[in-house]
């Protein structure tokens, strides 16, 4: 019987020491500002235009990034239709677009595969934005499409992509453009109605429908195909996919800003924030996601040869208020919510300062020109600083002298809990009682778009202050019941000519000012209250140098691009 | 033998698609869609319309499920809902990093487990045997995802010698190994515990009866009273359970990969669960019941090698 024992023993303790003996796998290296402003000079490119860099001198060993994420999965890898954070890295690290943001700094505005960032025309009353491409743009090679030069037809082909609700997400973006190409190198964008750069360029830019596809590529391997198998011309390509796993990218030899200094970019999916965490900690991963907690910040940055990035753009919470439904169809019932909450008791929850801050408009000011500051609200009269008892006055005045009860539908993601049931204990302070049903945030999503809650949580980044007002306040977007619904949770159609009127505004200054009203009507009628943004955290080895700053990035990842190293 | 392993296999039939129908119905009653969950919250009402369209999630029910049906019966488990390639694909690539990994914590829960569970009720009643209670105690209790994440914290980062996360690549034998351990650990010591504690419970049994008294009392050695007449008798429940640590390892694995960041078929179901992925749901389901059906046949079978009065 011992000798039973002794030989299983033996046998395992076999299989481990030859498991841990076995050398490890190679891959790892050898050991307030504006926003999307152009930048000054736009005429000329700020690269040379198609002459790829010469190679750095050949590596030892490959030089691999492995970067986890909080996904458990791939979605997709077209970019017309990438949605989730976890798609939107991938498609930046392979996609470029006529024009982008500034790698790290969301709110300057670059030409990218266009040369130069244009001036609009108005021809005939239509406004038109002609783009010169760069010469010598090579679209990736993959096995079912040869390399070859991206021209104006494959941009062409990108953008009208994009428009078609087919084959696009963000198909409504586009309504009222036409694209068309001049000859190989310049493409013409006609728009019906004429908007301002700050509205026009995000359109064109490398975020969302924006981005441009190689059009052999897309036809030879089809829309379901490119799903998985995607080909662009950015600083990385696709190598493979292992389902729940990782995608691999490797470098673009032939990138037109250089072969990019790595070699290979593994991306993994893993949904555990433990197992990232002592990935890093082990030296299995270089960058991993991490959690929206300043005492995770801090805990993780007092790790040696570990720095924690805290950055930009911070998705903002609001509470928005369905003033079609009783009793919050009384302003007096929703101002004294306001006075009954306080921003502070909401930070608390994830720590405060860096990860989450205040914020007092339904447009993060921080992030994008129209948003309105603390300083400004305060000066109205309408930052609604915490005072129950005027709380409890405007409630009776409403005829809740003892309150009311509510039900309502939260995510399971804390980004969402947390704020619902901060909300439930401070208006209880008022006597108002929210019963709060969690479900799965696919789920969430899905019921408040079907009003049922009076009372929606809602955490989003949107990319200017147009589409901000335009989705959750204009009366198209009305759940439900409006023209196109959307996410106007509060049933509000108050503010459509100002939105309406800025968004045609040519003068910067003045369409700043209408979308500033817009949201002062707003907190005036408390459609909504603004509680917080929540930054983006990621924790890197202190080898892994991105290349640039990070202050603010759309795709929520440090973005990796051709500048991104790894000293060690 | 043959006719009874038809027989098994024609009743797996009704079974499986028991299974199938239950899920196909189940998942669509949960709210939510797969293409709110593929497009996110930035697009558009009318974005969202047009991909329920392209995913023939607006066509009925009925429809939807003699599509399925159909498509299940020439072999095709048809593409995923979400990333459009298709499920034969993906499940391919899973797959072995799940059968490797069942496979190798049934061999370290069966080869540490009977003996273990056979020593202690040798020593029934001494230290060794209350040692070894507690701690198979404990192996129970303790949770896959915590006894994971302890290991991962002691083989991985405290004494690095072992990958923290990965499932390895499956061509090469040293990383595929090496990333197999851990959670191979995890999921074998768990089902170790269990082993154990059957064991000696059945070997108590076993060693009172009389029959061992016998083979004793004519001087047989206690090695061959022990494993060549106690062990036989008691075998079958150790089968059963091994058996049926087998089926639920391949469901409990979905932790273990999760923790471990390996890519397998718990993972892909969880996940497709999330995404509200339907097509690729209803695939995994389909060779989790396989799975399960075979595992239990495996174990019948087996049942008649080791007592010949069971007969099918």
């Amino acid at each position: 019987m011992k000798r039973f024992v002794l030989l299983g023993s033996i046998l395992l303790l076999l299989l481990f020491a030859l498991a841990a003996c076995a050398q490890a796998t190679p891959g790892a290296p050898a050991e307030e500002p504006p926003a999307a402003q152009p930048t000054e000079k736009p005429a000329e490119p700020t690269e040379k235009p198609a002459e790829p860099t010469e190679a750095p001198p050949e590596p030892s060993e490959p030089m691999v990034l492995r970067y986890a994420d909080k996904a458990a999965d791939l979605g997709t890898m077209d970019p017309h239709f990438a949605a989730a954070t976890n798609d939107r890295n991938l498609v930046d690290m392979i996609f470029n677009a006529l024009v982008r943001y500034k790698p790290g700094d969301g709110s300057t505005f670059e030409p990218d595969l266009a040369v130069s960032l244009p001036e609009p025309e108005v021809v005939d009353g239509k406004q038109v934005w002609t783009f010169e491409l760069r010469k010598g743009v090579m679209c990736q090679e993959t096995k079912e499409t040869p390399a070859y030069e991206l021209t104006s037809e494959d941009v062409v082909y990108s953008l009208q992509k994009s428009a078609n609700p087919d084959t696009s997400a963000y198909a409504g973006e586009y309504n009222g453009m036409t694209v068309e190409a001049l000859d190989d190198y310049t493409v013409k964008i006609t728009l019906e109605q004429p908007i301002s750069p700050i509205l026009f360029f995000p359109k064109v830019a490398d975020y969302a429908g924006g981005f441009i596809i190689c059009k052999q590529h897309y036809e030879n391997v089809g829309a379901e195909g490119f799903k998985t198998n995607p080909a662009g011309t950015g600083p990385f390509k696709f190598e493979s996919y292992t389902p729940q796993d990782k995608v691999v990218l490797v470098a673009n030899d032939a990138y037109f800003r250089g072969r990019p200094k790595l070699d290979r970019v593994e991306y993994r999916f893993m949904p555990e924030l433990n197992s990232r965490e002592l990935g890093l900690k082990s030296g299995d991963l270089d960058v991993i996601n991490g959690q929206n907690e300043s005492d995770w910040v801090k805990r993780m940055d007092q790790e040696e040869g570990i720095s924690v990035d805290v950055y930009g753009v911070g998705e903002v919470a609001t509470i928005h208020f369905n003033t079609s439904v009783k009793p919050l169809d009384d302003v007096r019932v929703r101002k004294a919510i306001a006075y009954a909450l306080d921003r502070d008791e909401f930070l608390a929850l994830f720590g405060g300062p860096p990860v989450a801050e205040k914020v007092y408009s339904a447009v993060p000011a921080k992030f994008l020109p129209g948003g309105l500051t603390k300083e400004e609200v305060e000066e109205l009269g309408l930052d609604y600083a915490r005072d129950l008892e005027k709380a409890k006055q405007l409630l009776a005045e409403a005829g809740y002298p003892d309150g009311f009860s509510l039900e309502v539908v939260s995510s399971e993601r804390e980004s969402y809990l947390k704020p619902y049931t901060s909300m439930q204990a401070q208006l209880a302070k008022i006597g108002i009682d929210i019963k709060i049903t969690t479900v799965d945030h696919s789920s969430m999503h899905k019921l408040i778009r079907q009003d049922v809650n009076p009372i929606v949580v809602y955490v989003a980044w949107r990319p200017n202050a147009d589409v901000y007002l335009t989705r959750f306040y204009h009366s198209d977007s009305i759940v439900v019941t409006g023209a196109k619904p959307d996410t106007n949770f509060s049933h509000y159609a108050g503010i459509d000519d100002l939105i309406e009127a800025a968004r045609v505004e040519q003068d910067a200054d003045k369409q700043v000012q209408m979308w500033k009203d817009a949201q002062i009507k707003l907190l005036e009628e408390m459609i909504s209250y603004p509680i917080l943004y929540m930054n983006q955290v990621t924790a890197r080895h202190d080898y892994v140098d991105y290349g640039h700053e990070l202050k603010s990035v759309l795709a929520l990842y440090p973005q990796i691009d051709e500048t991104t190293t790894i000293n060690k | 033998m043959i006719r009874y392993i038809a027989s098994r296999l024609l009743l797996a039939i009704p079974t499986v698609l028991a299974v199938l129908t239950l899920v196909f119905f189940v998942v669509r009653v949960i709210p939510g869609d797969p293409a709110t969950a593929a497009l996110g919250d930035y697009a558009s009402q009318e974005a969202v319309e047009a991909l329920r369209e392209k995913m023939g999630l607006n066509d009925p029910l009925y429809v939807q499920y003699f599509r399925f049906l159909s498509d299940l019966l020439r072999g095709d488990l048809g593409t995923s809902m979400i990333t459009g390639k298709e499920i034969s694909d993906l499940v391919r690539q899973v797959l072995p990093y799940t059968l490797e990994l069942t496979i190798t914590a049934i061999f370290i829960g069966t080869i540490l487990g009977v003996p273990l569970g056979i020593y202690t009720a040798r020593h029934v009643n001494t230290s060794i045997d209350y040692i070894g209670r507690v701690v198979s105690l404990a192996g129970l209790s303790v949770p896959a995802f915590y006894l994971g994440i302890l290991i991962m914290l002691t083989f991985a980062y405290k004494i690095p010698i072992f990958p923290a996360v990965g499932g390895g690549d499956l061509t090469d034998l040293n990383s595929n190994l090496r990333h197999l351990v851990l959670p191979a650990m995890t999921l074998g010591l768990i089902m170790t515990a269990s082993v154990t504690r059957l064991t000696r419970s059945a070997m108590l049994n076993v060693l009172k009866d009389d029959y061992v008294r016998t083979a004793r009392a004519k001087g047989l050695s206690e090695r061959i009273v022990v494993l060549r007449h106690a062990l036989r008798a008691a075998l079958v429940p150790i089968v059963s359970i091994i058996g049926v640590w087998a089926a639920s390892l391949v469901a409990d694995s979905v932790l273990t990969e999760t923790v471990f960041a390996r890519p397998g078929l718990g993972k892909m179901l969880v996940s497709a669960i999330m995404q509200r992925d339907y097509t690729l749901l209803q695939s995994v389901m389909v060779i989790y019941a396989l799975f399960v059906v075979g595992i239990n046949l495996i174990t019948d079978i087996i049942y008649s090698f080791v007592d010949p009065r069971i007969t099918h």
